[in-house]
């Protein structure tokens, strides 16, 4: 299935996407504790960034959001602002186990369980906490990921943002955002690609 | 709703009382006992006192305490919910900074209709925890005008601090969760746990 997706890209594709998997900018989300294992990742222990993942302070100029740890529906919204500001192609990466099901908070009322029924989550990093060793393979899983072009799933909230919308909506109400989601989706094509 | 006037002036000066020697906790007791008429109050620990005040005299205990007695500081209101009794119990913590002392005036409310008087005249940080007990509880304070909801500002539940709100059933309710179907039991040969099929398995 890979060759074929591969061979049916272009030449310019395939370098595209090879030198976009080599500088990918991180804004870290640092909610909960997961943010702990970050600057051991980062620095000279670890050294993300001799896989060309350095931390970027801000949304418009990242790649990655990385989500470490729980979102109560409060940051939740703050995080979805800050998802709309950032260039495509962008991967939100889940860390650890309370983006994926809860983690210990499943029985609070107060923060969401599933991140990927509000924003499309390209990779779940599982743990609780994930260790370096982990974040770095789950790095390395995404860098292949685009590798190949098969990370597309920032696409998906173009194309099924009355779903995404639908659970915002349940979990906290309406939002001021000042991206229109569908008419950039189709401005920039997203929307024709399937068809 | 209106704002309760602050009469700054009064507020920030400084009582007289608040100035001198330290005094032990037994002093303040006695001088409780004596100025105040207030006896419901014991000696806990050598700087703890502690006591308990009717709901409708706890204003005028409070502006006693502070102006005769220079117990200037407030702490914290905290709020426990005694379902079975069906009363809130607040808790008022003064801090003396001329005796080192913490003074904690408990006063018992009733749970269904859960009203308590302000003391933000006396000390405006209090704005704060009533806001947040009434967040939390569901407890209003006459007087206090800013009631807005505070850190649960998309809430629209029930109080969620009182022991009748299952968080669980609320989490239940209101999120998703993703369901797995991973073959634990397969994996953990002899474990714990188990299998799917309803066949307990023992251990070795």
């Amino acid at each position: 299935m890979a060759e074929k997706l591969l061979t049916q890209r272009n030449a310019w594709d395939r370098v595209l996407s090879s030198l976009k998997k080599r500088s990918l900018w991180m804004l870290h989300y640092c909610t909960g504790c997961g943010a702990i294992e970050l600057p051991p990742t980062m620095t000279a222990r670890y050294d993300m960034e001799r896989f060309g993942i350095m931390p970027m302070v801000t949304p418009r100029q990242a790649d990655i959001l990385l989500i470490t740890g729980y979102l109560s529906v409060k940051t939740l919204k703050r995080v979805i602002l800050i998802y709309e500001q950032m260039q495509s192609p962008k991967y939100v990466v889940g860390f650890g186990s309370c983006t994926i099901n809860g983690g210990m908070y499943w029985n609070s009322y107060s923060t969401i369980k599933s991140l990927d029924q509000y924003l499309p989550v390209e990779l779940f990093l599982a743990g609780c906490m994930p260790r370096p060793e982990a974040i770095i393979a789950g790095f390395n899983a995404l860098m292949d990921k685009i590798d190949q072009g098969k990370a597309n799933s920032w696409e998906d909230y173009y194309k099924n943002y009355e779903f995404y919308r639908k659970n915002q909506q349940h979990a906290f109400g309406d939002i001021e955002t000042h991206h229109d989601i569908p008419s950039d989706g189709a401005y920039f094509g997203i929307l024709e690609a399937d068809k | 709703m209106n704002k309760p006037t602050l009469d700054r002036a009064n507020v920030l000066a400084r009582p007289p009382a608040a100035v001198g020697k330290p005094r032990s906790a037994a002093d303040l007791l006695s001088a409780m006992a004596d100025e105040l008429g207030i006896k419901t109050f014991f000696q806990k620990a050598p700087r703890r006192i502690e006591g308990t005040v009717a709901p409708e005299l706890l204003h005028s205990f409070a502006a006693n305490l502070r102006n005769r007695l220079g117990v200037e500081h407030l702490s914290a209101i905290s709020c426990v919910d005694w379902i079975d009794q069906g009363q809130f119990e607040l808790v008022y913590h003064f801090w003396s900074y001329r005796d080192s002392t913490l003074m904690s005036a408990k006063v018992r409310i009733d749970r269904a209709t859960a009203q308590m008087d302000t003391i933000t005249d006396l000390w405006q940080p209090a704005s704060f925890f009533e806001r947040d007990i009434h967040e939390m509880f569901g407890v209003y304070f006459r007087g206090n005008g800013d009631l807005e909801k505070y850190i649960l500002s998309d809430w629209n539940g029930p109080p969620p601090m009182r022991k009748d709100f299952v968080s669980r059933d609320f989490a239940h309710e209101h999120f998703q969760f993703k369901t797995y179907d991973v073959p634990w039991d397969e994996r953990i040969q002899g474990g714990y746990y188990g299998s799917r099929n309803g066949e307990e398995k023992k251990n070795g």
